[in-house]
């Protein structure tokens, strides 16, 4: 059956900003948004947006649909009426179309020092036992797609905060038995940009499509960094 | 982090900048709901007025304490107090049920009821402790 697509065009070159464009598309029970961006490119070359696996793992084809941020590929136009809007990740540049800058999600990954810190020199491998995977093993499973800062209006009002999936990662690499680098991931947390910029909305982990609850990760980092704060207050 | 304020200063040419409006909060029904949470503070606000003027009446002696006691039998001031113990109520669901993904101490049905039974407890101890004062 045919649907209609609305979707938020702009071209930096002549537009001030975005403006709805609707396109008919032929959809059955497994056409995807994706597969409905895709017929739409064939009609019109012009239209801009990434993807790449289709199979919701490499986190590229994020949009907003109806107002709620989704993967393109793992939305289905059968959920959706007769008519749906598409328009580009919510509180990020856009570029063209569909297409945002990632950057400010990317430094704020970066500024969490997402990866395994340790003195360890030796070239054994690092064991780990299943209850120690179990502690931080969802809050690996984030596929950095960024829908959880598209859905946070903490992130929205100040783009300075870290965010969901930077603290969830964050959290990620301080629950791991192998890493011995909290101190200093700790005043990224600690600091106003921080953990203690959200006010726990919860929508993060409505809309990610991994079942990572970024939130819950965000709200453990609030207890870390409240002992965090005791602990300090101790010492010298 | 060097990062640009939305609607704090023009957009870097060649991209939207998009502003974040006022009324964001009514878009979808997940935010209304939040708000909701962080709203049912105002009803709170008001009984925690009546309890201060409520002591403070008691300083003043019986007359004032009769005078409070009438005030809180006023219809408006009995609705006013509904709504906060109904607004304390569906606050006090939605902390419970984000609890157990904060502290994952024990499985989240098990810790949601745990908490609901300690608020009935404490509810009940409460009101056997002053039932007999008033």
């Amino acid at each position: 059956m045919s649907k209609t697509i609305n979707i938020a065009r702009y071209n930096p070159q002549t537009d001030s900003r975005p403006q709805l464009q609707a396109f008919q598309v032929e959809s059955d029970n497994s056409t995807s948004v994706l597969d409905a961006l895709l017929q739409v490119q064939q009609q019109d070359p012009s239209l801009g947006f990434r993807w790449s696996c289709r199979m919701a793992i490499c986190g590229s084809c994020g949009v907003m649909v109806n107002g709620i941020p989704k993967l393109g590929c793992k939305t289905f136009l059968r959920d959706y009426p007769d008519e749906l809007t598409v328009s580009a990740l919510a509180h990020f540049n856009v570029e063209k179309d569909l297409i945002v800058d990632m950057q400010p999600f990317l430094t704020h990954l970066a500024a969490v020092k997402p990866y395994l810190i340790n003195d360890d020199q030796s070239s054994q491998p690092h064991r780990q036992t299943p209850a120690q995977l179990a502690k931080y093993q969802q809050f690996a499973n984030c596929i950095n797609c960024g829908l959880c800062y598209s859905a946070c209006p903490q992130f929205g009002l100040n783009p300075e905060f870290l965010g969901p999936a930077a603290i969830t990662l964050a959290q990620r690499y301080n629950l791991d038995s192998r890493d011995a680098g909290k101190t200093a991931r700790m005043p990224e947390l600690n600091s106003k940009n921080g953990v203690w910029g959200c006010t726990f909305v919860g929508f993060c982990s409505e809309v990610c499509p991994k079942k990572v609850d970024p939130a819950a990760a965000v709200n453990q980092g609030k207890v870390a960094s409240a002992g965090d704060f005791i602990i300090s207050m101790f010492k010298p | 982090m060097n990062l640009k304020k939305p609607g704090s200063s023009k957009p870097e040419p060649g991209s939207y900048q998009p502003v974040m409006p006022r009324n964001w909060w009514l878009q979808h029904r997940y935010f209304q709901i939040y708000m909701l949470r962080e709203a049912t503070v105002l009803p709170l606000l008001f009984f925690i007025g009546c309890l201060l003027y409520g002591l403070y009446c008691l300083s003043l002696g019986e007359t004032q304490w009769q005078h409070w006691l009438a005030f809180m039998a006023q219809p408006w001031v009995v609705l006013l107090n509904l709504l906060a113990f109904s607004a304390s109520l569906f606050h006090a669901k939605t902390f419970f049920e984000l609890f157990p993904r904060v502290m994952p101490l024990a499985p989240p049905g098990l810790m949601i009821a745990g908490q609901w039974l300690a608020t009935l407890l404490v509810a009940t101890g409460l009101v056997l402790l002053l039932g007999g004062w008033l």
